[in-house]
């Protein structure tokens, strides 16, 4: 029953679905799935696979994918056995009804994928594997039905097309109108294996990963006044335990209430849209005003949300603190002066040293000196060793080189062997204005680590340590790097990628970010703002009216000739038929005109012509007129 | 003067409703009051499938999902347009079947137009249980069905269902057409029998028969002719080659009639008659059929004369129908 061709389409179908979900699974996993497939499909040309062996291989492969996702349980997880399912799934292909269940289930896997990521090229594979699976559908249809006649692909896929474009109308009314859910009934899942990005903790070398990851992180539309670039700090987690190598969120900081702050009277307005990360910190620039609806500041003062995992907008207002969290409680000071026993013993000597010499109270002297020797004998580099025991140690006595990570990390220990409460901060620093569109993009490799001392009168301080570095002693940076290889570095590609970017920000917007709250709003011009709902759904169901009166005209259409003299001769005949005159569909063209002539003698002279010309272009093309003229005659010609 | 336009409306909309429930007079056109749509079992996992994702996607407000199951819906629905679109507009012709003997398969074939321009291939013809596929080229096609018969008589059919579930699988499109027009069926001939009645003639009549004992008349050679039959005598004496043509007494016309067979079951008389048909038939005689409360058919032979016959035959009232 299940023709060749039926299983190729079908084999084809799931390929093309299974597709843009490997690129997010761990990369060994993604190739142990497409080699099971293949060999699943390899294998299964001649029939079924004999059940034990499916088996196994189902149970080999979970097996891999648990043990990849070290047994934890999450979408990631989800997905990868999604996957592996589906590479299994021909093995079993007997009949159309398998075929069609084939491509029913790999349907779920662009479902799946947009789980995890929606970019652009997730949603365009993703919709090429549906039209792919429609495909297979019609071609199953067409074996089950019993037409012999052979159908090629790119008949198949016009076909597709077809049907997708007939559906698409009432598909975006759905989408823009169809109310939507105002707060999930139930979570998104975690991933179980983390994205690289900005995270609660700290660890030497890993950020190395992401400071190469140019993707956008933010993208911000001030209303109003812009800060300094250079002042632009968006501030993300703050890291304040450490056990000698590994920098770490404390998780009371974020249940503890948000101190007290007095504002400097500068004052931002910004639209921010958050790229999804799958973390609950929300970055923010300097200080939040008004904290967003769905974000709460814990004792960092850091917005903490519900996991970002799609683009998400905010509203939000910033301003430099004048003072900051002024009165330190107890708990955060002992945990911003606590160190690891029996690490860095350098630069504890050096700190006690130098608070020797300053003498008790003098804090901000001692922040002066670490940054004086900072721009005086150290360079920044992303070329650095694997850190010792003594990390800080190694890197302020014997490299004098490293990048944000090593300096904060330096400089916070130096600080709080000195007494000086202090801690790191992890965020963004600076942006691109994008020309195209106005608006800032914070990439993120704009990842930056400063450090937060705690200065008697003031609170917190940020300090740069980074920033400190003599510009002469830059050595090796990101941007090195990207020029090496990659698109950044062809000349008069920036207005190309700038575009690209807004266009991706519109697809943010208008696709991405719409939801419950937007599809309000855009009832709000058209005076709907009190249905609420109610409104929405007269609306949706308006507008699906309407969509399904097209898809019938245009589905009811008879599918016309491709030669515009077929069709206007078929047009002039329709206006005869109008009449009483319709032709039969055994009468040759000339003997209607003949029959129509008799009946209607003023027409006679006229259409007499048009038939003999469209005789003569029809059975002896070489000898007949432009095609053109004749068409557009026959479309002029009316009965009289 | 306002009820006859209402009267007509009424009655056409209830002539469409009787359609596929009481036999019509063919053609018959389906447009889409009569055409049903349902969906398949796949269709049905379809719909469980869409209905899934777009939970899914609403929760999550995951536009990329929404956006995907959304258009897939689209396709879905467009999909059961385009299998109504199938259907409509078809007009069933003709219906029809050579009638065949009881116990042997009839060919119903099923003659559809429409007109040109959309394409309509893979279409289900079903009836009585046997299926056929019907696809239209240039407007027009026809699917043979081949119905088992049981009995002689007028056949009927039954509603005949005209289908379709391209062009995804999701739905099935169908409608039903009743042919007005009764099929025939034949009695069938007794397998074994005694051989054809000769002898009770009426009329002589003879046939030329190259092996026959008597000799008609001469005529002149032709190409093929045995060169036995060349009566050289004759010949000589005219000049030129002539050859001798024999005939055949055959008897006299048959008379295939019902009384005759007195004591026997009512069938079997039937059965042995229409085994005689076809033999005289073969055997090129002239016979003439009688049957009880009716004129003599005949006497006659060729294929109109042998229909006749077997039609007469196969009419026949039944045993109980006779007995009342």
């Amino acid at each position: 029953m299940l023709t060749p061709a039926g299983r190729a389409w079908a084999l084809a179908a799931a390929a093309a679905c299974l597709l843009p979900l490997l690129p997010q699974l761990p990369r060994t996993l993604a190739a142990g799935t497409v080699a099971v497939a293949l060999a699943t499909a390899l294998l299964s040309r001649r029939g079924p696979l004999p059940g034990w062996l499916r088996i196994v291989l189902a149970l080999a492969l979970v097996g891999t994918v648990l043990v990849t996702f070290r047994f934890g349980v999450g979408r990631d997880l989800a997905c990868a056995v999604l996957a592996a399912m589906l590479a299994l799934k021909p093995g079993e292909l007997a009949g159309v009804r398998d075929a069609r269940s084939l491509v029913g289930f790999a349907l779920f896997a662009p479902f799946a994928t947009f789980l995890l990521d929606q970019g652009p090229l997730s949603l365009l594979l993703g919709l090429g594997g549906a039209c792919l699976a429609l495909a297979a559908l019609l071609q199953l249809s067409a074996d089950e039905s019993g037409d012999p006649q052979p159908a090629t692909v790119p008949g198949r896929l016009r076909a597709v097309l077809r049907l997708v474009a007939i559906g698409l109308p009432l598909a975006l009314a759905a989408f823009w109108l169809f109310p939507r859910i105002q707060s999930p009934l139930w979570g998104v899942p975690d991933r179980v294996l983390a994205q690289p990005g900005l995270s609660d903790e700290m660890a030497p070398g890993q950020w190395i990963d992401f400071m190469s990851d140019d993707r956008p992180a933010l993208r911000v539309n001030f209303i109003g006044e812009v800060p300094d670039t250079s002042q632009m700090y968006w501030r993300g987690p703050v890291l304040m335990d450490y056990d000698g190598r590994t920098w770490r969120r404390p998780r009371w900081l974020g249940r503890i209430p948000a101190p007290e702050v007095a504002r400097a009277p500068v004052r931002w307005e910004y639209r921010m849209e958050v790229e999804p990360t799958d973390r609950r910190t929300l970055v923010a620039l300097e200080l939040p005003g008004a904290i967003p609806e769905g974000a709460q500041a814990g004792g960092d003062y850091v917005l903490r949300t519900a996991p970002l995992t799609r683009v998400t907008r905010w509203h939000m207002q910033a301003s430099p603190p004048r003072t900051f969290e002024p009165r330190l409680p107890a708990l955060v000071r002992q945990a911003a002066l606590r160190l690891p026993e029996g690490y860095n013993p350098r630069t504890l000597a050096l700190a006690r040293q130098w608070r020797a010499e300053a003498g008790p109270g003098n804090d901000e002297a001692i922040v002066r000196r670490a940054l004086a020797m900072i721009r005086d004998g150290f360079g920044y580099t992303l070329d650095t060793p694997l850190p010792g025991r003594h990390a800080a140690d190694e890197f302020l006595f014997d490299w004098k080189r490293g990048f944000c990570e090593h300096f904060s990390s330096a400089f916070v220990i130096l600080m709080r062997a000195a007494g000086i409460p202090a801690r790191i901060v992890t965020g963004y620093v600076g942006g691109y204005r994008n020309p195209i569109g106005d608006y800032w993009v914070v990439r993120r490799n704009d990842a930056h680590a400063w450090a937060e001392v705690w200065l008697a009168g003031r609170g917190w301080v940020r300090v740069d340590p980074t920033a400190a570095v003599a510009p002469e002693h830059i050595y090796d940076t990101i941007d090195d790097r990207a020029s090496g290889g990659g698109l950044a570095g062809l000349p008069g590609i920036t207005p190309v990628l700038d575009f690209g970017d807004w266009l991706r920000r519109g697809w943010n917007d208008l696709v991405l970010g719409f939801d419950a709250a937007r599809q309000v709003a855009i009832l709000l011009p058209i005076g709907l703002e009190r249905t609420g709902v109610r409104g929405l759904a007269a609306l949706f169901a308006g507008a699906a009216g309407l969509a399904l009166a097209w898809m019938l005209w245009l589905a009811a259409r008879a599918e016309r000739s491709g030669d515009p003299v077929v069709r206007a001769w078929r047009r002039l005949g329709r206006r005869y038929a109008r009449l009483g005159l319709a032709r039969a569909p055994h009468e040759p063209a000339l003997q209607w005109v003949e029959r129509v002539a008799a009946a209607r003698p003023g027409d006679a002279g006229a259409l007499r012509a048009l038939g003999r010309r469209f005789a003569q272009w029809r059975y002896a093309p070489a000898a007949a007129e432009d095609p053109r003229r004749l068409a557009r005659d026959l479309r002029r010609h009316r009965p009289a | 003067m306002m009820a006859a336009p209402l009267r007509r409306r009424a009655r056409a909309r209830l002539d469409r409703w009787l359609r596929g429930r009481t036999p019509s007079a063919l053609p018959v056109r389906f447009d889409r009051h009569g055409i049903y749509v349902l969906p398949t079992r796949f269709g049905a996992f379809f719909a469980v499938l869409l209905t899934t994702m777009g939970l899914g996607a609403l929760n999550y407000n995951n536009n990329p999902a929404l956006l995907l199951c959304l258009v897939l819906a689209g396709a879905a629905v467009a999909s059961l347009l385009h299998a109504q679109l199938q259907l409509a507009g078809l007009e069933v012709r003709a219906i029809g079947a050579e009638p065949v003997p009881a116990g042997s398969t009839l060919k119903l074939r099923v003659h559809v137009r429409a007109a040109p321009g959309r394409a309509r291939r893979g279409l289900r013809v079903e009836c009585a249980g046997q299926a056929a596929t019907l696809s239209l080229a240039e407007g027009g096609g026809e699917a043979v069905l081949a119905l088992p018969t049981a009995r002689r008589g007028w056949f009927d059919p039954g509603r005949i269902r005209i289908s379709t579930t391209r062009p995804l699988g999701l739905a099935r499109a169908w409608a039903y057409v009743w042919p007005e027009a009764p099929l025939l069926v034949y009695p069938a001939p007794e397998p074994d029998g005694p051989p054809l009645p000769l002898g009770q003639g009426e009329g002589l009549q003879s046939r030329l028969h190259p092996a026959g004992d008597d000799v008609h008349h001469l005529r002149e050679w032709r190409a093929g002719d045995s060169r036995r039959a060349v009566a050289w005598k004759a010949s000589a004496r005219r000049n030129a080659l002539l050859v001798r043509e024999f005939e055949q007494p055959l008897g006299t016309d048959v008379v295939l009639d019902w009384d005759m067979l007195a004591g026997q079951g009512r069938e079997s008389r039937i059965r042995r008659l229409a085994r005689w048909i076809d033999e005289a038939e073969r055997g090129m005689r002239r016979y003439r059929l009688r049957l009880p409360g009716q004129p003599a058919i005949g006497p006659g032979s060729g294929q109109a004369h042998r229909h006749a016959c077997l039609r007469a035959l196969a009419l026949l009232p039944g045993e109980a129908d006779a007995a009342r």
